[in-house]
């Protein structure tokens, strides 16, 4: 048996998008000037059309499946977006070099490095990077708690 | 004679110092994009705009260091496909099935070299082909009215998955999400605000560099965790060169065919370098008839399929640069470039811009021969950091992503978008939702609506108007034999494609 979730539910998903997105487009307001032949909700209601139609297509006639990466792995994706997601908030308070070598190293490490090997590249990529910028490019990268 | 005045001038501008180092520079990245694998030509260039814009390049300087790494790119896809096995970039597939051949008989060095001939030829022919054609086609290109423009970017999408492309549904669905989220923002001609939900950075819009780095380079390092691609892969050893001229002469023949079947594959919509290489060393194989010993190691076999696709990926520019409507991913790429450069593509632009128009195809040629010169000694180089294994390159090249972005505009919430792009990526792919379509409608939609728009009222709202010039009606019907042809041809070309290729593409 061919699993098809994926492509069915990824439709149905994509169906109330296009209603709700095309929905929205009759609420805007009548532009100032008076409606003429082409508004702003005229390519948006296409749009919403093409988008219903394709995802009704992807509901009825599904591809086969392709396997999500449950358990370990997934845990292993997730990690690196958090640590993505966990970089953008150190940046300007923590600073870009403490908060570059923690993300970098965290990858690494994840990704299979041993520990010391992983955040020494994430050590050496963020000095070279912030000299690179801030003295090269003159592009001021945050110092964070670095700063004196 | 007008070409050649202004292709003289484009030399004026590609040669200057400044230029040329920058195109030296973008030769060697591209080179090193390509060759690793799962970086593509695409997702490099798309890494490296923002730092384009960060070193305060004019554009014509930051358009030619970019199109030296597309080009770079094409050559380096072949590295990896000759030493690994692995293609590189999707075209550098059918380089495999010679190239691997050639290294496992220890002549890993004569397959390089080959190959870097094949790949100056193909883009040699190609570029004479784009500068023949260009100027032409653009001319004519201004003849077109807003209505045909309206059908040309329907045409764009229709065509974008390719005859061999799988799903043309998903190819529409794909480029629907992305016109969809280029209507998010002010518009432009009436001042409505629409789907910005009062948050104040949607204001202007969805920023497609943003949007483009997030779809490609993050989630491109979610694909290396899951399929847990950490360490390096075996190179074969490179042996010393030892090639004579008569093997480089006996190749030329069929990289000049080569170019000339990849220079078409590439102009044409749905076609792409992919097919040119495919085609190309199909065509080749013919020719020879039973003189070929194809996929054993013929080293024309090797020459056949780079001189396609480097062919293909000059001759993609025609249609990006004339009209302004990519054919590729990566031509998607460099529009988003030229856009965000406050230069609109198309037919004016070889007015208006000619200094730029020209300046990239000078720099073209000129990079052309900084890759031969920089691959045949320096592949030794390129080889070594093929092997820095992904566990420390990829964090490496997401760290590189993120702070061009941040360069940008300083603006966190500009990360947490790209983090939200990458994310959305991984799951587009996951289902097999094409991403290019995505990007080519947050790129063009503007485009698209304006002519819309135009051609509308000049219909006072009649939606006749749309196809009721020959032109239009020529291009909507082109669109719609692009969509269903697919289904039809399709599974049978993807089935020769793969019967040729057997198992030896690690993905599909």
């Amino acid at each position: 048996m061919i699993m098809t979730f994926n492509d069915r539910i990824f439709g149905i998903l994509m169906l109330l998008l296009a209603v709700a997105y095309g929905w929205q487009a009759q609420q805007f307001p009548e532009p100032f000037g008076g409606a003429e032949a082409i508004g702003p909700e005229t390519f948006p209601t296409v749009l919403a059309i093409v988008l219903g139609l394709t995802s009704l297509y992807l509901i009825v006639r599904p591809d086969p499946d392709n396997g999500w990466p449950w358990g370990k792995t997934m845990i292993e994706i997730v990690v690196a977006i958090v640590a993505l997601i966990i970089y953008t908030l150190m940046l300007e308070p923590v600073g870009f070099i403490i908060a570059t070598t923690l993300m970098v190293g965290v990858l690494c490490w994840r990704m299979g490095a041993k520990l010391l090997p992983a955040f020494l590249t994430g050590l050496i990529s963020a000095i070279v990077t912030f000299v690179l910028f801030n003295y090269g490019l003159e592009l001021t990268l945050p110092l964070g708690v670095l700063e004196f | 004679m007008d070409t050649l005045n202004y292709l003289m001038q484009g030399f004026g501008v590609a040669l200057t110092p400044m230029n040329l180092l920058l195109a030296l520079i973008g030769c060697f990245l591209g080179t090193l994009i390509g060759a690793l694998p799962g970086l593509g030509p695409a997702n490099g260039v798309a890494i490296l705009i923002p730092l384009a814009f960060t070193l305060g390049l004019p554009p014509e300087s930051a358009l030619i260091m970019l199109t030296a790494v597309y080009s770079g790119a094409m050559y380096g896809g072949r590295i990896s496909s000759i030493l690994l096995n692995i293609p590189g970039d999707e075209p550098a597939m059918m380089t495999c099935l010679d190239g691997y051949p050639m290294a496992q008989q220890g002549k890993a060095a004569e397959a390089l070299a080959i190959s870097a001939v094949a790949s100056f030829i193909g883009s040699l022919v190609a570029c004479i082909g784009l500068i023949l054609l260009a100027p032409a086609l653009a001319k004519f290109a201004l003849t077109f009215g807003p209505a045909d423009y309206f059908a040309l970017f329907v045409l764009a999408f229709a065509t974008l998955g390719g005859i061999t492309g799988k799903n043309p549904m998903k190819t529409l669905l794909a480029a629907a999400l992305g016109l969809m989220m280029s209507t998010i923002g002010i518009d432009i001609s009436t001042g409505n605000q629409r789907y910005t939900f009062d948050i104040l950075e949607l204001y202007e819009g969805i920023d497609f560099i943003i949007a483009i780095v997030g779809l490609f380079a993050i989630s491109e390092l979610l694909f290396f965790i899951e399929r847990r691609i950490s360490d390096g892969d075996e190179t074969i050893k490179v042996n010393k060169l030892k090639i004579k001229w008569k093997e480089i002469l006996a190749i030329i023949p069929t990289s000049l065919r080569g170019g000339v079947v990849g220079f078409v594959a590439g102009v044409l919509p749905g076609a792409g370098a992919s097919l040119g290489s495919f085609l190309s060393y199909t065509i080749e194989k013919r020719m020879l008839g039973s003189k070929n010993r194809f996929g054993e190691g013929d080293p024309k076999g090797v020459a056949a399929p780079e001189s396609g696709n480097n062919g293909a990926a000059n001759g993609a520019l025609v249609p990006m640069l004339t009209l302004g409507i990519p054919g590729s991913g990566t031509t998607a790429v460099l529009l988003a470039m030229l856009v965000s450069l406050n230069i609109t593509p198309g037919p004016l632009m070889f007015q208006q811009h000619a200094e730029i128009v020209w300046g990239v195809i000078a720099a073209l040629l000129v990079g052309n021969f900084l890759l031969l010169l920089l691959n045949i000694p320096m592949v030794g180089i390129f080889v070594k950091l093929l092997s820095v294994p992904p566990k420390y390159l990829m964090p490496i090249v997401t760290l590189v992503a993120i702070v061009g972005i941040y360069s940008i505009s300083h603006s966190a919430f500009d990360l947490y978008f790209m983090i939200f792009f990458g994310v959305l990526g991984y799951i587009l792919r996951k289902i097999e939702i094409p991403l290019v379509p995505v990007i080519l409608g947050l790129l063009l939609g503007p485009e698209m609506e304006k002519n819309l728009r135009h051609a509308m009222m000049l219909s006072d709202g009649d939606w006749a108007v749309l196809w009721s010039s020959w032109l239009s009606i020529a291009i909507w019907a082109i669109a719609i034999i692009g969509l269903i042809t697919p289904y039809i041809v399709g599974p049978m070309l993807r089935r020769r494609m793969r019967v040729k290729t057997a198992d030896e593409v690690t993905e599909d």
